[in-house]
Order: structure tokens, then sequence, then C-alpha cells
């Protein structure tokens, strides 16, 4: 919002009656260089759905071309051998748990650490914001070595748990700078008509942080649904994997049949992508929006 | 009122159960960690303590390991520089057009939010020795390079073409950070600035620049330890391969870690995964000053 249209009021100002601004060269590029980025985004996307529609003959041959009789079997295919219905709701589940539970915690510590007055909320937040600093990586064997001692391994309750404690630090970064924004007057005039907290919290400060909710529960759960290490260390068995994991068993240099990757491919990313053309104001917006004020 | 706001039963009941599982699954696995690296620890067998073996054989006797850590190093420089500086581009490039800011915004930022293992096996796809790209290429009579299968070089083409991959998904993170920071600065600053003479340049050198300085902050410590810690590609577009020519810190504690079940030593590459994201976010708080001005 800057320069060129600012630019443009101080030329409006000396033409006032010129209504057409003429169209500069500079624009034209401008436009071009971006379309061409377009370009580059999307054309991968695309084409990821034609490959899909071939068959595995059509791939080697012509890998770029319009597939000429369009395969949907390989939908079908994608989904019963590569057991990808059981991976879509196996991630279904873990995500939809995590964010539900990660939500609530996080939401309840962001609310006494943003709005109630006591010495260490500014430590405890800073404490919190550890996990955003500490890689995955450095707690998986100390954590999968716990884990199969209590028997929590390969098992989808097991993978939840370090799913939500990492999305914590997220949700509560967001939700603190989220109530900090928030006019506290709300809060202190409920306070002073005797409302008890637990109810400033539950029926004030949660109804009117829907905004901030959306935003930390899209994240945590985007990250969640994508995520791929933790869900491959731990769980074996097939039936338990989430969707990225089961994505692996496409690759290799000896896997050949890429029409059912692709799709599979289709299967994963469709969902992501439809959530984020209903939403993605909000999503863009949201996301800078916590990063900016922290 | 205040007594309300400062019960600490309620303060309790509210941080207690995030902080108790924050400790549990993050801090305590931590420190064990850090303990697990002194020792010869095997799945099987309870763990021994050996001093600074690991450590030692990591750093003397490892040839895979140092490969993964220049890799590591390269894909951190890598992304730092190019995502910085392509980020701040588009931010800038965005931000001065008026029509469909927020289509091409949006549609930079989309694979951001995409599986990557997904994006990894499209892109092994088409970086294929013998079909994707270099199929197209034969077509025009251009035998193209082995792509994610040559194994030449100090930083080998593979390394490269998933630093590139890398850049594609991962810049509209930067762009869109830079972009809200741009947007936020006062248009009355480059009216003033216009008044007084300055051209465009002139006022990107003296107000874009120093007042996006605090997002480079934020931008440059995601940017970094993102790319310390990144596995999800390499592993579905190389898995490491050829052989160990691309192997990256995450992928190489993993095999060690879960192919294996060398736990003391792979506590050892995390702990120096550790340090070096911890030590990435000091240097770029301690390098990059940040003067705040008043709006």
């Amino acid at each position: 919002m800057s320069t060129i249209q600012n630019s443009n009021t101080a030329a409006a100002g000396t033409a006032a009656a010129d209504h057409k601004k003429p169209v500069r060269p500079g624009t034209v590029i401008i436009y071009l260089f971006l379309v061409f980025m377009a370009v580059i985004y999307l054309a991968p996307l695309v084409w990821i759905v034609l490959v899909s529609l071939k068959d595995n003959a059509g791939v080697n041959t012509d890998p770029f071309g319009w597939p000429g009789v369009l395969h949907f079997e390989n939908y079908v295919q994608a989904f019963t051998m590569g057991k990808l219905g059981y991976a879509i709701l196996n991630s279904l589940l873990v995500c939809g748990v995590t964010l539900v539970v990660s939500l609530f915690l996080g939401c309840m510590a962001s609310f006494a650490i943003a709005r109630m007055k006591w010495k260490l909320s500014e430590f405890i937040n800073t404490f919190f914001m550890i996990g955003l600093m500490v890689p995955v990586h450095c707690i998986l064997i100390p954590l999968f070595v716990r884990f199969a001692h209590l028997g929590l391994t390969n098992s989808r309750f097991g993978l939840m748990i370090p799913y939500i404690t990492f999305s914590l630090s997220t949700v509560i970064f967001l939700m603190v700078n989220f109530f900090r924004s928030m006019p506290g007057e709300i809060f202190e005039a409920a306070a002073i008509d005797g409302c008890s907290i637990y109810r400033i919290f539950f029926t004030i400060a949660v109804p009117l942080s829907r905004t901030g909710l959306f935003v930390a529960g899209i994240m945590t759960f985007v990250g969640n649904w994508n995520e791929l290490l933790m869900a491959m260390v731990f769980i074996s068995d097939p039936m338990k994997k989430t969707l990225p994991v089961t994505l692996t068993y496409f690759v290799g240099p000896y896997a050949t049949n890429y029409v059912q990757m692709f799709a599979a491919i289709v299967i994963a990313i469709a969902p992501t992508i439809t959530v984020y053309c209903m939403f993605s104001n909000q999503i863009v917006d949201g996301l800078t929006a916590g990063a900016v004020k922290g | 009122m205040d007594r309300i706001l400062r019960d600490k039963k309620a303060i309790f009941i509210f941080v207690a159960p995030a902080l108790t599982l924050f400790i549990v699954v993050l801090v305590i696995p931590i420190f064990q960690m850090i303990f697990y690296s002194f020792c010869n620890y095997a799945a099987l067998t309870p763990p021994e303590f050996i001093g600074w073996a690991n450590y030692k054989k990591l750093f003397t006797n490892d040839q895979t390991f140092r490969i993964a850590l220049k890799n590591s190093i390269f894909f951190m420089i890598f992304s730092a520089v190019t995502q910085q500086v392509i980020g701040l581009f588009l931010a800038v490039l965005l931000t001065n057009i008026k029509r469909g800011r927020n289509l091409f915004k949006n549609i930079i930022y989309l694979p951001c939010v995409l599986s990557s293992a997904a994006l990894g096996l499209l892109w092994a796809f088409l970086f294929n020795p013998k079909i994707g790209i270099n199929a197209l290429l034969a077509k025009f009579g251009v035998r193209g390079p082995l792509w994610l299968m040559d194994s030449k070089g100090f930083i080998p083409l593979p390394m490269w073409v998933i630093a590139f991959v890398a850049l594609w998904q991962y810049v509209g993170q930067n762009m869109m950070l830079y972009m809200a920071q741009i947007t936020g600065i006062s248009k009355e600053l480059y009216e003033a600035s216009y008044v007084d003479g300055a051209n465009k340049r002139q006022s990107f050198r003296y107000i874009t620049m120093p007042l996006v300085r605090p997002m480079v902050i934020t931008s440059l410590s995601l940017n970094c330890i993102g790319s310390l810690k990144f596995f999800d590609l390499v592993y579905n577009m190389t898995q490491g391969g050829p052989n160990h020519r691309t192997e990256v810190l995450a992928t190489e504690l993993y095999a060690e870690g879960f192919n294996y079940f060398k736990y003391g030593y792979a506590s050892a590459i995390s702990v120096v995964l550790l340090i070096m994201c911890l030590a990435v976010t000091l240097i770029i708080r301690k390098a990059i000053k940040v003067e705040t001005y008043e709006s």
C-alpha cells in the first residue's frame, strides 16, 4: 500500500481531470512477472491432477500431455491398495483431538498469562515459547523410549500427546497476543459486577476470542496434518498410520506405480487446498497477525 | 475486582494442565536426551555412561555426519539468503500494486500450507533421471543431468534441487511476514518523503528498510530454525541418497536412531542440532539491532 499508490494520489492531485490513468510500462512488467510467478506456483498442482488421471504407460511416454482417457480408477486403487481411507480417518482423528485439546488448554493458559495479575506470568510465557525454538527431533528418542515403556507407541493416543504439547506453544503464542489486544475494561467491569473468574473466562473471554481461536486452530491443524517425522517414529501399524506417513510408501527408486502415487498426492492435498480457498484471507492475515505482534 | 484477577487458585487451574504437559513431554525429555548423548545406548541394553565418546566419534570419525552437517549449514545459508531477499522483493512488489494483490499473495502462500511429504513426491518425480523434466528436455534433444541421482561436487546437485524446491514452497512465508510489516508503515511517512523530494528508491532505502528490520529478526529466525530441522522434503525426495550425499542432520538423526537403533549416538546428533538452533537464534537477535521508532 505504499509507494505507487502514494505517487498516484500525488499525480492525481496535479492532473485532477485525468480519469483514466495511463498504464505505465512498470506496472505491466510487474503484472507480467506476477502472472509468471502464479504459473510457477499453480502449474505443478494442476499437472498433478492431470497425471493422476492417466495410465502408467501414458506417464512414461508423455508425462506432460493431456490425458486421453480419464482413469478415475487410479483414485479407487490409491484408496484401497494404499490404505488411504484409513490414513485419512487416522489423520482426522489425531488432528481433530489435538486441535480441541490444545485449543482448550492453550486458551486457558493464555488467558491467565495475558489477563490475570501474577508475578511469574511473563516468565511462564517465555517458557512456553521454548516449544517454538526446540526442534521436535531433539525429544524424539527420549520420548520414544518413555512411550515404549508405557505402551504408548503404536497408538494414536500416544501420537496425540507430543502433537498437543507442540501445538500448545503456537496456540499460547497467538492467544496471549490476542487476549492482550482486547480492551481490558470488559474483564474488569465483569469482575466488579461480581462475576467469577471462570464465568469471565467461559462467557466473555472465549466467545470474544473466536477469531484468534480460529487462526490458532487452523495453524495447529495444518501443522499436524502435514507432520511426518513423529508420526513415522511413533506408529508402525499400517492401519494406524497418518496420511503423510502413508504417502512415503510411494517413495523410492523402485516405486513405479506413478499414477496411483499422483492420485494419492491429490487426495492428500485436496482437503487442505479446499479449506485454504475458503478461508485464505483469514488464514493468511491471522497467521501474520500473530507473528507481527510477537 | 483486583482480587478476582489475582486469584491464585484460578491461575493454577488455568495454567497447570498446559504447564504439566509441557514439562513432562518437552522439558524433561530434553535433559534426558542430553544424558543419553553421553551414553552408549542401543535399543535393547540399558544406557551406559561413556563420557564424550559419542561426540568424539561424531566430529572425528563419521563421514556421514560431516556430510549431513555440511548440507544442513549449506541449506540454512541458502534458504536464509534467498528466501529473505526474494520474500522481501515479492512483498515490496505486492504492496505496490492495487489490483489482485490478495490473489497473488494467496497463490504464492499456498504451498506453505500443503504437505511437504506430498509435494516431495511430486518433485521427486519431476526430477527423476528418466521421466519428468528430462523427458521434456529429451524432446528437444537435450540430455538433462541426473538431478536427484547425481552425487558429484562439494554440494551435490540433488541438494541444490531440494534447496530450490524448499525456496519455492516456503518463500511465501517470508513474503507474508514482510507484507504485514510494510502495510503497517504509516502512509504519511511516504507522503512526507515525497514532499521532501525523495524518489521511490530513496523512500525504500530510508523508510521501508529500517522499518521492516524488526521483522527480519522474526523471519530470519523462523527461516534458519526451519531449515536446520528440515526433514520431510529430503526424506521424500532422496531419503538421504545417493550414497548419503544428501543427508541432512534430521535425516541422519532419524537413520541413526530408528534404522540402526543407536539411541545414544542419535542423541548426540540431537544435541548438536539443538545447540545450532539456539545459537542461530541468539546470533540473529544480537546481530540485528532494532531501533524503535515512535509512530
